[in-house]
């Protein structure tokens, strides 16, 4: 094999034999392999129950407030509704959302920071100014902003929560880009004449993949927070999709008098954001040396 | 020093000015008339349109961002919420006093939860390790669910706090500071004082609980690396109490990760402030915000993302300052 195929076929890059990764599964923690396996059951769950269940979430089934472990596990709302069907769509509502946004996040975040850690001069100084401005301000309360302005829907809390969720990865990607670039099979592949955008996707991206998933899984349990949180104050899809944030917020007047109707999405938020913060720390144990 | 913190807070300015743009761009983004906003939706399409003029509304983009920024700076001019019928900046004026005081509250909270979480999460006792599983429970539980537990908790079965509002008095005292803690205080009112605490405990918890656990669980790390550095290594040959050693040495090395970690949680604290003052009714900008949303009055909450952000800014150019204070080497 000729240099030039070396340096092309991208072997001498930070690429690893797929059976390390078995190997280090292996001997994670115990604790970090539990929490893998429990959020692959809860994804099971949010993505399977909603054929297994079968009881449409936006149809009334049942008298108003009725009461929770009888003919419905969960109860009804004040519509009557089933609560344990709307939960399951909404949480693979929950899901769908925050795999949207953590992709567009990932992917825009990740061209700008690989440009700016390649490139030096004005093209990096003028991305990490637009970088720097984003992470200087409050990312929630903007997304906050955004998403009224643009209109109340699931789609626009997604589009708002994205465009202030992309910088945080550009920040890590482009440190990451910066350090591998000075590395000898870059300068290799530069003299072999491997023009530049090939360079930056076959040689600089394998090698700041494992730091944006770590970014991006120890990010999920945050990100599902926020979009519930914005749901709850009423910017997401109208009534009455089911969205555990807005759920909650809809049985926030019958408190006192029927608190399942919030607190079962509620504690559903809780259980999906915990596990995933979880998850998150084990994928970071999995990817780091 | 002083250099530096002069070249910090200038830093601030484009900052500044990229939110002032970014508020801007949104407001007009919003497909809210200003005009039909000021003069209802009653008022004939001549009148609306004379008003559009007026306001500057059809000239082109960079003009109204100048004037918006003139409105802005030289008369404090946020807008008109259709919502109340009111300048923006009369309802936020109303509304900042409480959630200031809510937020202090809160503040001093983190603080204290978060060097308890650390101090008690880095020893080796016997309850620690139940504490860190505490702390990674609170950084998963989402604000409202916090507070709607609390409110059947604490009001609903114990009656020890009550649920929604911030004084249960209806003759409490309104100045001169508009932070009812200080203005009852100062009125030798003790009964609406203590009431007023009451109300402010379950909304601070709820605010402070995930900022508390991100910077205790910074705090704790370094505070570790510290103690296990060679300096604490020498203060202990010489004799030192372990508690002499944990102030002056670990806890002064240890502060500057936790410092920026506070400045940045405070983002998360202040949106917090929304969902958590809608839980209890809090009359504070949080709740002007979010009771915007439903009738899309826009300009309200552009307002209180505006005065969020500018929050945001300073804290934690203030916070970076501090840092160096307690840190020269990032001066340098």
């Amino acid at each position: 094999m000729t240099t030039r195929e070396l340096v092309l076929g991208g072997r001498l890059g930070p690429t690893r034999p797929p059976s390390e990764l078995g190997r280090r599964l292996r001997r994670l923690p115990r604790a970090d392999r539990a929490a893998l396996l429990a959020l692959a059951v809860l994804l099971l769950v949010s993505f399977l129950g909603p054929f297994v269940v079968g009881t449409n979430p936006e149809e009334p089934v049942g008298a108003p407030f009725t009461r929770p472990f009888g003919e419905f596990w969960l109860g009804t709302d004040e519509l009557g509704h089933d609560i344990f069907s709307r939960i399951l769509y909404g949480a693979r509502q929950s899901w769908i959302g925050a795999f949207i946004v953590v992709a567009s996040g990932v992917v825009i975040g990740t061209t700008v920071g690989l440009i700016a850690g390649a490139t030096r001069g004005w093209v990096d100084t003028v991305l990490m100014r637009v970088t720097d401005a984003f992470l200087a301000l409050p990312g929630p309360v903007l997304a906050l902003a955004i998403a009224a302005a643009l209109g109340r829907s699931y789609e626009n809390t997604l589009i708002a929560v994205a465009i202030v969720w992309w910088p945080l990865y550009a920040r890590v990607v482009r440190s990451e880009a910066r350090a591998f670039s000075s590395r000898p099979y870059i300068e290799a592949a530069k003299l072999a004449g491997v023009p530049a955008w090939r360079r930056l996707i076959r040689h600089l991206l394998p090698g700041t993949l494992p730091v944006i998933v770590v970014a991006a899984s120890l990010d999920v349990g945050g990100l599902i927070l926020t979009v519930a949180g914005l749901s709850f104050l009423g910017l997401g899809a109208p009534q009455p999709a089911p969205e555990l944030g807005a759920m909650t917020a809809q049985g926030l007047p019958y408190i006192l008098s029927s608190n399942w109707v919030a607190l079962f999405p509620g504690m559903a938020i809780f259980l999906i954001a915990l596990l995933c913060n979880l998850a998150g720390d084990a994928v970071r144990d999995l990817l780091e040396e | 020093m002083l250099a530096f913190a002069a070249k910090r807070l200038a830093m601030m300015l484009p900052v500044l000015l990229f939110l002032t743009a970014v508020i801007f761009l949104l407001n007009s983004l919003s497909p809210i008339d200003p005009a039909r906003a000021v003069l209802g939706p009653s008022a004939s399409r001549g009148a609306v349109e004379r008003l559009r003029e007026q306001l500057g509304v059809n000239d082109p983009l960079p003009v109204q961002y100048v004037d918006y920024l003139q409105d802005l700076f030289l008369h404090a001019d946020l807008g008109y919420s259709a919502r109340l019928q009111q300048p923006v900046t009369a309802g936020l004026g109303e509304a900042l006093p409480n959630t200031l005081e809510l937020t202090a509250v809160a503040l001093l909270l983190t603080i204290v939860l978060s060097v308890l979480l650390a101090l008690a999460s880095a020893g080796r006792w016997r309850g620690a390790p139940l504490l860190r599983a505490l702390m990674v429970g609170g950084a998963s539980a989402p604000a409202f669910l916090l507070g709607i537990a609390g409110i059947l908790i604490f009001f609903s079965e114990l009656g020890w706090l009550p649920a929604t509002g911030r004084t249960s008095f209806e003759t409490a005292p309104t100045g001169p500071t508009g932070f009812i803690l200080i203005d009852s205080a100062l009125a030798g009112r003790p009964a609406v004082f203590t009431d007023g605490l009451k109300h402010m405990i379950m909304p601070a918890v709820c605010i402070a609980m995930i900022p508390s656990v991100a910077v205790g669980r910074t705090l704790r790390s370094s505070l570790i690396t510290a103690m296990s550095s060679d300096y604490v290594r020498t203060a202990r040959s010489k004799g030192l109490t372990e508690r002499e050693i944990l102030f002056k040495h670990g806890l002064r090395n240890a502060i500057g990760p936790a410092l920026a970690m506070l400045g940045l949680q405070s983002g998360l604290m202040l949106a917090g402030v929304v969902v958590v003052e809608t839980v209890f009714s809090w009359p504070g900008i949080g709740l002007y915000a979010s009771q915007a949303i439903p009738v899309a009055d826009f300009p309200a909450i552009a307002g209180v993302a505006l005065v969020i952000g500018v929050a945001y800014v300073v804290i934690n150019g203030v916070v970076d300052v501090l840092q160096a204070v307690a840190d020269p080497r990032i001066r340098l």
